[in-house]
Order: C-alpha cells, then sequence, then structure tokens
C-alpha cells in the first residue's frame, strides 16, 4: 500500500507539489493526470526517492520511505520510463536480469526469471533474447522496458507515461497487455499519463492534478459522473464524457430479458462496453441488440430507451 | 617474422574480408624487418648521400633506440591515461562539476603550448635527458584524452543514467556498467590521437639528450646527412603506423561488441 499525506515539493520558491494526499490500496491501479507540468511526474519520483520531498509523509507498507535505504528501496519497486531507458550495450536478456543481479541471485535463477518474465511478455527468448535494444520496435522495447520493471517481482510499479511515444495502435495495445498482466499480476501501480482515456482504461482509481494540487480523486466513473469543475470535465473529454461513460459499462450490465427477437436484429457480446452498442445501433439503424454470450448463444436484449434511462438514473446516485 | 607476415597474407586471401590483425602485423613485421636489417640496405642509403662517409647511422643500434622510444611513449601514455581518464570522470560527477571548466582549460593549454618549449622550460628544473621529455609529452598528450573522455562521458544520455538511479543502481555502478562502456569508443578515440602524436612528438627528445628513434633526424640535420634522416623517418613512421592500426583494431572490436546481434 502507498499512501501520501500532505505531501509537497518544492524546488527554490516554485512549489511542483502542493499539499497532496492520496491513498493507492495494495494491488491497486492508481492513474494521476494532467496537462504537463501539474507536477504529477514528480510525485511518482517521490514516491522512489528519485526526487526528495520537502513536506508531509510517504507510507509504504506502513513504514515511512525516509526509513528506507534509497538504493534498496528502488530495487524493490519498478520502474517504467517513456524512452524505456534501456542500456543500448546490453541485450534484452541482460537488460531484463538488472535488478536480480543487483540483488545478487545466483546466474541460474536471473536466467530463468528472465525467460519466465520474456514469456509473459510475449517475447520469445530464442528470437529476443540476444537482440540489442536498437533492434527492437518502439512497442517490443516498452515490453522489455515493463518486463525489466517486473524482473524482481516488486510488489510497487511505477509508470512515468510507458506508452507515450508509441503510435495509437500499439499504444492500445500494450494498453490491453498491461490491464491483463494486472488482472494476473495484482501489483500497486502508480500511472502517471496526460492521455484520458488511458487512464479511464487502465485505473481503478484516477487522479487528476493541476498546477500541483490534487482537483479530484475518486473512480472513473465516480469522476464521469460528476466531474468536480469545468477543468475535469474538459479534461474528461467534455460533451464525449458520455460516451467515455459508456465505454466503461459493460452490455451485461444493462440488458433485459429476451423479449421477442426480431430476426434481423444484430448480435453483441455482453462483456462488450456500451458504447460500442451505442455504435452499432447507429450504423444499423437500430434501438435494440441481441445480447449474446461467448458462444454465440443469445441471452438477453439490449434497448436504446433503457440505456438512456439508466445513463439518467446513475447521473442522479452515482455509484462508486 | 617473415612466415608470420606470408601467413596473414594468405588468411587475407582466403577470406573476402581482410582478417582484423592484417595490418597491425603487416607494420609490425615492416618495421621490425627495417630495424633489424637497416645496414643491409647501405646501397640505397649511398644512393641518397652519394658524398657522405658514412651513411648508416650507428651510434646505436636500431633495436635499442626503437627500445628507448617505446619506453619513453608507452611511459608518457600510461600517464596521460591514468590521469586523463580520472580527471574527465571527476569533473563529471555531481561532487566534481565545479572543476569542469578549469580542467577542459588546463588540458587545452597543454595543447597549445609547443612541446619545444616545454622541452626548454624543462630542461633547466629536471635536467638533460629521458625525464623532460616524458613531461613534455605528458602534457601534450593530455588534451586529446581529457576531452574525449569529457566528450564520452556526457554523451551517455540523462536518460539512461536516471534508469539507471531508478533501478537501484549505485553511483560506482552506473560509471563502470554504464557510462564507462557507453564512452569507451570516444575515449579510445582520444588514447589513440594522443598516443600517436606523441610517437612523432618524442624525436624532438633527441634535441635535450635522450636517446630514442629522433637521434637519427636531429643527427642528420645537423650534419647535413639526409640518409640518417630517412632513417629515422622511416623507423618513426612504421612505428606510429603499427601503434595506430592496433588501435583501429581495438576500436573496431569495441564497436562489434555493442553492435552486433
Amino acid at each position: 500500500m502507498i499512501e501520501l499525506s500532505h505531501v509537497s515539493k518544492r524546488f527554490g520558491d516554485e512549489t511542483a507539489v502542493d499539499d497532496i494526499s492520496l491513498r493507492v490500496a495494495k494491488g491497486k491501479f492508481c492513474a494521476l493526470v494532467g496537462t504537463s507540468g501539474c507536477g504529477k511526474s514528480t510525485t511518482l519520483r517521490m514516491i522512489n526517492r528519485l526526487i526528495e520531498h520537502s513536506e508531509g509523509d510517504i507510507i509504504l507498507d506502513g513504514q515511512a520511505i525516509d526509513a528506507y535505504d534509497p538504493v534498496k528501496l528502488r530495487r524493490r519497486i519498478g520502474y517504467v520510463i517513456q524512452h524505456t531507458g534501456l542500456f543500448p550495450h546490453w541485450n534484452v536478456a541482460r537488460n531484463i536480469g538488472l535488478v536480480p543481479r543487483l540483488l545478487k541471485w545466483s546466474a541460474t535463477d536471473v536466467q530463468s526469471r528472465v525467460a519466465e518474465l520474456m514469456h509473459l511478455l510475449g517475447l520469445p527468448v530464442d528470437e529476443f533474447g540476444h537482440k540489442y535494444p536498437h533492434q527492437l520496435s518502439g512497442g517490443q522495447a516498452q515490453r522489455v522496458g515493463v518486463a525489466r520493471a517486473l524482473a524482481a517481482d516488486p510488489d510497487i510499479l511505477l509508470m512515468d507515461e510507458p506508452f507515450g511515444a508509441l503510435d495509437p495502435i500499439t499504444r492500445e495495445k500494450l494498453q490491453d497487455e498491461l490491464a491483463k498482466l494486472q488482472a494476473r499480476l495484482h501489483k500497486t501501480v502508480v500511472f502517471v499519463t496526460h492521455d484520458m482515456d488511458e487512464a479511464l482504461k487502465l485505473a481503478d482509481h484516477l487522479v487528476v492534478m493541476r498546477e500541483g494540487q490534487i482537483v479530484q480523486q475518486g473512480s472513473p466513473l465516480a469522476l464521469l459522473q460528476s466531474p468536480a469543475d469545468p477543468f475535469v470535465e474538459s479534461l474528461l473529454g467534455g460533451l464525449e464524457r458520455g460516451l467515455k461513460q459508456a465505454a466503461l459499462t459493460r452490455v451485461k450490465d444493462h440488458m433485459t430479458s429476451m423479449g421477442p427477437t426480431l430476426p434481423s436484429q444484430s448480435r453483441i457480446p455482453g462483456t462488450f462496453s456500451l458504447r460500442q452498442a451505442l455504435s452499432m445501433m447507429l450504423r444499423d439503424h437500430s434501438d435494440r441488440l441481441t445480447v449474446v454470450d461467448q458462444h454465440d448463444v443469445p441471452v438477453g436484449e439490449l434497448s436504446l430507451r433503457r440505456i438512456i434511462k439508466e445513463a439518467q438514473l446513475d447521473n442522479g446516485n452515482p455509484r462508486e | 617474422m617473415e612466415t608470420r607476415v606470408s601467413n596473414s597474407l594468405s588468411v587475407a586471401q582466403s577470406h573476402k574480408k581482410a582478417p582484423p590483425w592484417l595490418w597491425p602485423l603487416l607494420w609490425g613485421a615492416l618495421l621490425m624487418i627495417s630495424v633489424v636489417t637497416m645496414s643491409a640496405a647501405e646501397p640505397l642509403f649511398r644512393w641518397i648521400e652519394p658524398e657522405a662517409r658514412q651513411v648508416i647511422y650507428d651510434r646505436a643500434g636500431f633495436v635499442t633506440l626503437l627500445g628507448r622510444h617505446l619506453f619513453v611513449v608507452g611511459i608518457a601514455a600510461l600517464v596521460t591515461i591514468i590521469v586523463g581518464v580520472a580527471a574527465g570522470i571527476a569533473v563529471t560527477r555531481s561532487w566534481g562539476s565545479d572543476f569542469l571548466p578549469l580542467v577542459a582549460q588546463l588540458a587545452s593549454l597543454g595543447q597549445t603550448f609547443p612541446p619545444v618549449a616545454v622541452l626548454a622550460l624543462a630542461v633547466p628544473v629536471l635536467g638533460f635527458g629521458t625525464l623532460p621529455i616524458i613531461v613534455a609529452l605528458m602534457l601534450y598528450g593530455l588534451l586529446p584524452i581529457v576531452r574525449n573522455t569529457l566528450a564520452g562521458l556526457q554523451g551517455v544520455e540523462g536518460d539512461l543514467k536516471a534508469a539507471a538511479h531508478a533501478m537501484g543502481m549505485k553511483p560506482g555502478q552506473i560509471l563502470r556498467q554504464v557510462e564507462l562502456p557507453l564512452a569507451a569508443p570516444v575515449i579510445l578515440a582520444g588514447i589513440r590521437t594522443s598516443v600517436t602524436i606523441n610517437i612523432a612528438t618524442a624525436a624532438l627528445g633527441a634535441t635535450v639528450g635522450a636517446s630514442n628513434l629522433g637521434d637519427p633526424i636531429i643527427s642528420g640535420i645537423v650534419n647535413g646527412n639526409m640518409a640518417y634522416v630517412v632513417q629515422g623517418a622511416l623507423t618513426i613512421a612504421l612505428l606510429a603506423l603499427t601503434i595506430d592500426s592496433l588501435f583501429e583494431v581495438l576500436q573496431r572490436q569495441l564497436r562489434a561488441r555493442s553492435s552486433d546481434a
């Protein structure tokens, strides 16, 4: 668990981070979102003491971080940065094995851990183990970056705009992979991004920052339903907000039991989002869809009228 | 010696690409042949200086002169490499950064000072002989090493150092495992320049009584004997080519280490 209480950071007269408090429960994914210069990266770097905070307390697993030796602290916190920071003179396997080697694991342990991680991130050891960073695509390099951060199996993972330099398709793919990875590994993640869609997609807990302060924090749905001020609302996409909220809601949660099915009605899997359902309705000029399970067997029905009614209800009583 | 040459030549023919050690071996063999068999080339030098009483420099054997030359250049190189690289490392650490402009200036000052002037100033203090020339070579050879060490270390991306720091590497580990290996090709290029220049500059030692391959040249100039000058200059040139091609091989291997899959 990570807990920041009344933390500030001053560089000379400049206040980069101003009295922020936040809590990331064990195994949760927290995204810090804001425009550049809002203090989100500074906040991240204070957690592994790359930057020492000026005031307040940062508590890691019940102990203030000032009590840890900075080098040992960093070795137990995974860290991923935008431009990967892979060492160009080391091959992929050696890059991934860095922290275990620093922790003096035996050579065979390092080797098997590297192989395990490369398998986990879809990089076959035979093909990639001996490649050098300059021989990798942007997406592959960032996978190696994530593998390196996970190498010593840290409980905490800090990610500083890890997908910011990737093309949109690769970025989306890596976001999906990270979500799957997180569902398996349950790391405590603090993720910095300026891309609100990325944050909405990945985070359990969303923290919006501006000028060193936290403007609003809560679950993605809670923020979408009631943004604290126009700044948060514009970050959340202004008029697009309804669709972003729909993207976070699953079809399954809004379907009704089967009515009389029209044969021409389009089918949608229950795990898809309401946003995809709305898009399908627009495309097919239809206000009803048949909801199917993973075996394509109809299990319910989704109607436009009902989605709109329930959206009103949701806005009336925000759910946490 | 001859068999080594023919070996490397046959290797060169059997492969399309010349083996890396071909050139240093070739120049080295030529150098050894020329210092060992210099007197056998008397007819050639007689053709250059038909009037002279003697055409082969014989106050000391060429092997001895080569040995002394290598000794002077080697000692100077050893000291400059240690001092230059250490200074370059020190002023790029956070605790030494105050001295960066000073060290950069001192090193370039050393280079603008002509070696002859250094000799003239050093002789009254250090006396005649080998010591003043070693001092002059050290001052003269320091700049390329300091400058390239600085350029190499400063050329390591800040992102990489930050990442190494964030992974929990200690400053010494970052220096040894990240900064120096990445800066090595540039530092080695500086050492190469320094040593090659000093092989030629060391000949000046002959003017202050340090006996080396400069002796035949100075003696030839003083006595108007062109054959002596050619003998000294030829040997120095072959030595410079041998050492320079050795560095070329080292640099190529260093580059190959970090770029080959």
